[in-house]
């Protein structure tokens, strides 16, 4: 029974994630949800949001009272490097420099996903997002 | 209601919202390799006489004895039907030889290049309609009450357009080798075929590299929108509404959905995008007559789908003026300019004709699975 409920269950999820919709046009189009491991300033989850207006990436990190605009953003085709970079603050209000370098893979599914490291002056860790 | 018949819906849901992934239609070469030649003699065992692609199960008897059962692929129920073929053409205990590439993946299919059925040694199952026979004089442009050219149907008999003279798209003179389906016959070409901006070049050059095979018009039963629908094997039918001042395109592939231009002078107003409570896959069009030729601006599409064979990218940005044209009762001429400045450097044209099928409806074919 425990396994017929497993497998229902999994059918489910696999039934709704690819029956959502795709997103076929620019890549980084879209809200990612990941982690960027040990940043002891912002917490290990976050949020991007991000779009694509023809000439540049724009977006957000996080959300909320706490947001980070993107400033600087860019993804190479030759090889789908991504590069995000954003600048928020600590508790203190002391500013904090993030830079997002990763790799986007799966690109031809809608949950594509984004693997590299993030890097800041307060410290550094790998990232990885996937695309909702 | 239990548990377990709580586990068996939600196992039928999943499988029913799996459905359109294991829907069979796609390119050939999405799933087949053209470079694993394959011969195979058998005898039919069934012959499965259902849209997107038909299928003739075969026993094969290999040197040791063993015997597999290999699904030879073909074309759907619609074109063979227009061929001349029937479900009962084949039947089970017929010897067939077959000739064709293999599957990629490695499962015993085979795409039915060449179905030969040995008794008789006739070939079979081969896709021989070109479409009606074109009158050797054209025949006069039919008119409305307001002299334009109706692009829809005179009579009662009906009618609809097919047989477009390209299913492809590229931009004009750019002379790129592709098939049917849009597949480069040499990925390197692909900066030819419209003026890309880097990340769009690069995205065709991932799905032609795939072979298609990531076309959501095909995995997931999107709707052929934009250009799309005048590329479709089944054809498009104009329905004009003259009162409402607006014009219907119903789609034979796909859905079987609808299209809707405006022709009543309104502008591009109100919701022009699409979202995910009103996807408009073939956005929001309007048009006006230049002399004989009916202009049609559309905007508002969503990036869900592939507006064209092939896999070129389009974003949200995707704005079409598309010119429709009826030089003689058998010949639509269908000319669109692409303008997407989120995913190309400058706008780019195209066109190609189709021709009239008179005294029919559009075929029936849905986008469902088949492989069950």
């Amino acid at each position: 029974m425990k396994r017929l409920m497993t497998t229902a269950v999994a059918m489910l999820a696999l039934g709704v994630l690819l029956s959502s919709g795709a997103q076929e046009g620019h890549p980084l189009k879209g809200s990612w949800l990941g982690e960027w491991e040990g940043n002891s300033v912002h917490g290990d989850n976050i949020l991007l949001i991000l779009d694509w207006d023809g000439k540049a990436i724009t977006g957000m990190i996080n959300p909320g009272t706490d947001n980070m605009p993107l400033g600087r953003a860019s993804l190479e085709p030759n090889g789908w490097v991504v590069r995000l970079e954003a600048e928020g603050k600590d508790k203190d209000g002391s500013a904090v420099r993030y830079v997002i370098e990763g790799k986007l893979e799966n690109l031809e599914l809608p949950n594509r996903s984004i693997n590299g490291t993030w890097s800041s002056n307060k410290g550094r860790g790998t990232f990885t997002a996937s695309r909702q | 209601m239990t548990a377990r018949s709580v586990a068996r819906w939600c196992l039928g849901l999943g499988a029913a919202l799996c459905a359109p992934l294991a829907a069979a239609h796609h390119a050939v070469a999405a799933k087949f390799d053209d470079a694993k030649r394959t011969q195979l003699t058998g005898i039919v065992t069934n012959v499965d006489w259902r849209n997107p692609h038909v299928h003739v199960f075969t026993n094969v008897t290999r040197a040791d004895g063993t015997v597999e059962n290999w699904a030879v692929e073909l074309e759907s129920t619609v074109l063979l039907k227009r061929s001349g073929w029937g479900a009962d053409t084949l039947r089970p205990g017929d010897a067939i030889l077959v000739d064709g590439p293999a599957a990629r993946d490695g499962s015993r299919q085979v795409w039915g290049e060449s179905v030969v059925a040995t008794a008789t040694n006739r070939q079979v199952y081969n896709v021989t309609d070109t479409g009606p026979t074109v009158p050797l004089a054209p025949r006069p442009t039919p008119r409305g009450a307001d002299g334009k050219p109706l692009l829809g149907s005179s009579d009662d008999a009906g009618g609809y357009w097919a047989y477009p003279t390209s299913t492809v798209m590229m931009q004009a003179g750019a002379n790129v080798q592709m098939n049917k389906d849009g597949l480069l016959a040499r990925v390197a070409d692909a900066p030819r075929v419209a003026p890309f901006q880097p990340w769009a070049l690069g995205l065709y050059r991932h799905r032609q590299e795939r072979h298609l095979a990531d076309d959501p018009g095909f995995l997931n039963c999107k709707n052929p929108g934009a250009v799309r629908q005048f590329q479709t094997p089944y054809g498009v039918q104009f329905v004009e509404d003259p009162a409402r001042d607006r014009i219907f395109v119903l789609i034979g592939g796909g859905n079987r959905n609808y299209r809707i231009i405006y022709s009543d002078g309104r502008e591009q107003t109100g919701q022009v995008q699409g979202d995910d409570d009103n996807p408009l896959y073939y956005g929001r069009a309007v048009s006006h007559w230049e002399g004989d030729t009916l202009v049609v601006r559309t905007t508002g599409f969503n990036e869900d789908f592939w507006f064209t064979n092939g896999g070129l990218p389009h974003t949200d940005q995707l704005s079409l003026v598309e010119r429709f044209s009826r030089p003689d009762y058998d010949t639509l001429r269908y000319e669109v300019t692409v303008d997407d400045p989120g995913a190309y450097t400058a706008p780019w044209s195209t066109g190609w004709e189709l021709k009239w099928v008179g005294g029919e409806e559009l075929p029936v074919y849905f986008c469902q699975d088949n492989r069950s």
